[in-house]
């Protein structure tokens, strides 16, 4: 074989395990609604909405209820990443890279105030207020918001073929949830909140995709996915869970009742599914770019309601077919784009 | 200087110079450096490059075959330089003195 083939072999081989590492992010991301949705109907979890429910409103108890359990899952998944990191040898790396704060920790840690209260917490909001299909259709828009922040600000190249695919897969989503959404937009009273929180869900994660791009420049993955973590769990369990209790919420009461073994069996395989859907996602980025690892990690949708469908037998309505074959289309347009478009992912 | 900062600090480091710098020996130095051995730690150095390269840190200026199995026998060694997109990156990072 010739130089210039094997040069393409070998970059074909990038390209490709990078959408490996973005489809497998969106199979996990799929696979953690099922602990995603059983949660809540766990105990301490269950009994802490009834109780908050009583005294301040659904959404408000909604809302205070995703803090405790989106806290436990970031800290079961920051246990999964240390074993990670650990069997992979990277703790001395993790050290490194945390002392530089400046160039790389700075960023990982923006990513996770972006990720975790604003995209996570939005996302509840829009749940709590206008319902669950529409949050879904919301976060759906954040590879928009990634794709044109990480072009505008670093010069990332995001072909037309890439941008039509993502667009596609967007498209497919809002089917598969479209139904519910129009029930659910014409009903609750105060939904602006709730828009205010799918707003948050899209620009949130797709701002810490555009940041986290910017740290791993110059950071590796896997320790800086960690990094984002440990700033996740910072700040839900040392700023905002402390300040509900101060504001007269039982949070500590039912977080310390978490320690049943069905929910934290619960909460470990929530840990572990998002866990490594964010590894996968973080590593798709330097292979193939923000904009395409968010494009393909949009499948999340998809799979979410297939696993749903599979685990719970909630049959999902026809519209899945559609919106199915709308993914399909985004996600082949996307995969068979030439790779030599793809050498360099950057404008110089 | 050597082996208290990230990896990819010193990879950008060692391709800071006329001519750029091969893939093995970037390899092979920081194995050296920061006391990581075995063909995984080689394998996991030579993805940082390939992910540097990647977001345009790193251009690749010559390639050939690895006969000799100089990394891995068959496999594309690259010679590879900091862009100045790498330059401008690094400069408030770890090439603070260049």
């Amino acid at each position: 074989m010739d130089l210039q083939s094997l040069k393409k072999q070998e970059h074909q081989r990038r390209i490709k395990k990078g959408f490996m590492w973005a489809f497998f992010c969106a199979i996990l991301w799929g696979l953690w609604y099922i602990p995603g949705t059983v949660v809540w109907v766990l105990n301490p979890f269950d009994a802490m909405y009834g109780e908050i429910a009583a005294t301040n409103g659904d959404a408000v108890s909604l809302i205070v209820t995703a803090v405790l359990i989106t806290a436990f899952n970031a800290l079961t998944v920051i246990l999964a990443l240390m074993v990670w990191n650990g069997a992979l040898g990277k703790f001395g790396e993790m050290k490194r890279t945390l002392k530089e704060f400046h160039p790389c920790s700075k960023w990982f840690f923006m990513a996770s105030i972006f990720g975790g209260p604003i995209a996570i917490l939005g996302s509840f909001i829009a749940m709590g207020f206008v319902g669950g299909a529409f949050a879904a259709v919301a976060a759906l828009a954040y590879p928009v918001v990634g794709s044109i922040l990480a072009s505008k600000w670093y010069g990332e190249k995001i072909s037309k073929r890439a941008f039509i695919g993502i667009a596609f897969i967007i498209l497919g989503g809002i089917t598969i949830f479209g139904g519910g959404l129009l029930t659910e937009l014409g009903t609750g009273n105060v939904a602006w909140i709730g828009y205010i929180g799918g707003l948050m869900a899209a620009v949130g994660w797709g701002i810490e995709g555009a940041i986290a791009g910017k740290g791993l420049d110059i950071a590796e993955p896997d320790v800086g996915l960690t990094l984002r973590f440990l700033g996740e769990n910072i700040i839900w369990w040392i700023i905002a869970v402390p300040l509900l209790a101060i504001f007269g919420f039982p949070m500590f009461k039912y977080a310390l009742l978490a320690f049943e073994p069905l929910t934290i069996l619960v909460l470990v395989f929530a840990g572990i599914t998002f866990g490594f859907c964010y590894v996968t996602w973080y590593k798709s980025f330097p292979l193939i770019g923000v904009g395409r690892g968010q494009g393909i990690g949009n499948l999340y949708g998809l799979f979410a309601v297939i696993f749903i469908a599979l685990f719970f037998g909630d049959i999902p309505s026809w519209t899945i077919l559609v919106g199915g074959a709308l993914c399909l289309i985004g996600s082949s347009v996307m995969f068979s784009e030439d790779t030599g478009q793809m050498e360099s992912l950057r404008g110089e | 200087m050597a082996a208290n900062r990230p990896i990819k600090f010193r990879i950008l480091e060692l391709c800071n110079k006329n001519g750029g710098a091969w893939n093995y020996e970037v390899v092979r130095q920081i194995q050296k450096e920061y006391n990581l051995k075995g063909d995984y730690q080689r394998d996991s150095i030579n993805f940082d490059l390939i992910e540097l390269a990647s977001c345009s840190l790193l251009k690749d200026v010559e390639v050939r075959v690895d006969e000799e199995g100089m990394y891995k026998k068959g496999f594309l060694l690259h010679k590879y330089v900091i862009t100045d997109f790498g330059k401008a990156r690094a400069a408030n990072a770890c090439l603070m003195y260049v």
